[in-house]
């Protein structure tokens, strides 16, 4: 074996050149959003010195990384190919690295896992995914609030009165809050989802990706199966569950009850063919699905209810 | 009326206990945390040791310990992976058994999950959330030093080849353990629990010296705790699996 094998263990590189007797540790440097991990595949976090000890060995030394990612950053941070060692050759390095002292090593762990955590949210379709279920949280407290304060009985011209108008102040407050909400939430799926959010309504097709954890998801959903996210119980035992989340869908309501269900199932098939262009070709299909749902609701509004 | 008993250390792990309440045996683990409790569970104190039950309902590991698992535990000290561990019910479990000079690193891949595995990293002081899919252990290597357990936990068609990657890359040496509570249902409707149960034992015996099978119901359907210790040659055939027998063990509890 005389190859030199570069393995990452915590927030340190270590290089074993064939013949020598001791690895030789790098640290690896931090990013502005917390430490940087070569091993994840991020050739910035390639330090300089390990790439001047490298140079040191030579030109002609056989590198190998352990993993594959970290062979792919030390192949772009390095400008030379670098191969992912085998299973056999990683497992002897790691045996001959020491490990970091737990103290360390938890605090580390902890940052890359806030940092991993950070970025993933960040991004667009989880932050979508956040709001829409507060706004789906919000909406139920909020109503069951509005429907349980019906039965709080007040006499004019009393405290239970004056207690029962600053009560109203607040629900008042939580309205407008609420209210804010779903506008946000509308904006951020429009800008996820358009087609998804054109064709079932930017509320719905919010609730759709949070309940299947993202657009793609939703995309790879069969109509079927769309159709039962979000629903809670079989309204009997020999019918399965029916009422989930597509059944707010826009224009849903203009049809009769009898109609309704036929009406979901095709809404359900075009909805997965929007949340594939929205996930995958990212064309605007949205003018065509309508234009087929709306087809769809005037035949069920022909036959006789 | 029922009576309870004392709560007895177990010999091979010291921080679990036992404890004989009527006809049913509760568990229960030295907690490395302080309260509040992690999802609900009971506390209480015996003897100076702090204790939380370790209920066979919500943790499938509890579960095959209760059916009468004989193959290895996580003991005090020892430093384990734990795959597939969504918001830590389970891992916390793990990492009181392993204590405070043990290690949990606890692999999850979806966000919610780990955000509160990552709550609940913050007090106790032994458990370290990674944010990775078990698929791809070269993602997180550099993470995990070499571990003397892995428990896993992934609702994965290819559940045991995935602990296969995992093992050959993470486990410290031959003989540490390797523990799957193997989900069947998401092993395909081709075939019934046991049959998958075979497969995956004879998959399994590649690399893994067995011990014998543990059937979760009533508290898990269709699941089984296999697993045993790594012998990279390949280990020995399955011992028959352990059924729970009638009369001797209760469903949940409904509330």
């Amino acid at each position: 074996m005389g190859a030199t094998l570069v393995v990452a263990a915590g927030p340190k590189l270590y290089l074993l050149p064939a013949d020598a007797p001791r690895p030789l540790a790098f640290d690896v440097p931090s990013g502005p959003d917390g430490p940087l991990r070569p091993a994840a595949g991020d050739p910035d976090a390639i330090p300089s010195e390990l790439d001047r000890a490298i140079a040191a060995l030579g030109a002609d030394v056989e590198l190998r990384a352990g993993g594959a990612p970290l062979a792919r950053a030390l192949s772009r941070g390095l400008g030379r190919p670098v191969a992912a060692a085998t299973v056999a050759e990683w497992r002897r390095a790691r045996a001959s690295v020491p490990v970091a002292p737990p103290d360390a090593a938890r605090r580390y762990l902890r940052a890359v896992a806030r940092a991993a955590l950070d970025r993933a949210l960040r991004a667009p379709e989880e932050m979508l995914i956040s709001l829409a279920r507060e706004e789906e949280r919000l909406d139920r407290a909020v109503g069951r609030e509005h429907r349980a304060s019906e039965a709080f009985l007040t006499v004019p011209a009393s405290p239970l009165a004056a207690y029962s108008a600053r009560w109203s102040v607040e629900r008042e407050r939580w309205d407008r809050h609420l209210d804010a909400l779903r506008e946000e939430v509308e904006r951020a799926a429009r800008s996820v989802a358009p087609n998804l959010s054109d064709l079932v309504g930017p509320r719905i097709a919010a609730r759709l990706i949070a309940a299947a954890g993202s657009v793609a998801a939703v995309g790879r959903m069969r109509a079927a199966r769309l159709q039962l996210l979000g629903t809670r119980r079989r309204p009997s035992p020999e019918r399965g569950p029916r009422f989930g989340i597509l059944y707010g869908a826009d224009r849903l309501g203009e049809l009769s009850p009898a109609r309704r269900a036929a009406f979901a199932r095709s809404l359900a098939a075009l909805a997965v063919i929007a949340a594939r262009a929205d996930a995958y070709t990212h064309r605007s299909i949205a003018a065509d699905l309508i234009r087929r749902r709306d087809r769809r609701i005037a035949e069920l509004q022909r036959r006789r209810p | 009326m029922r009576t309870a008993h004392r709560f007895a250390a177990d010999p091979a792990s010291p921080r679990l206990w036992r404890r004989q309440v009527g006809d049913r045996v509760e568990l229960w683990t030295e907690p490395v945390g302080e309260l509040p409790a992690v999802y609900g569970e009971r506390w209480t104190e015996f003897d100076g040791h702090p204790l939380r039950t370790f209920e066979p309902a919500r943790s499938k590991l509890a579960a095959g310990i209760h059916g009468g698992w004989s193959g290895p535990l996580p003991r005090a000290g020892e430093r384990w992976l734990y795959l597939g561990a969504a918001s830590g019910t389970t891992a916390s479990h793990v990492a009181d058994l392993v204590g405070p000079g043990g290690d949990v690193f606890a692999v999850e891949r979806s966000l919610r999950p780990f955000a509160r595995l990552d709550r609940l990293a913050a007090r106790w002081r032994n458990l370290g959330p990674v944010l990775g899919d078990a698929r791809t252990p070269d993602a997180y290597a550099d993470l995990v030093p070499p571990v003397d357990g892995i428990y896993a936990d992934i609702a994965q068609p290819d559940q045991v080849a995935i602990v296969r990657r995992n093992v050959e890359l993470l486990a410290r040496a031959a003989g540490a353990a390797v523990l799957i509570a193997l989900k069947t249902p998401s092993m395909g409707r081709e075939r019934t629990a046991p049959r998958h149960r075979e497969r995956a034992e004879v998959e399994l015996a590649e690399f893994v010296d067995l011990a014998p099978a543990v059937r979760l119901d009533p508290f898990q359907r269709a699941h089984y705790l296999v697993g045993g210790t790594w012998s990279p040659g390949g280990g020995g055939r399955a011992a028959p699996v352990i059924r729970p027998r009638p009369g001797t063990r209760r469903g949940p509890r409904r509330p």
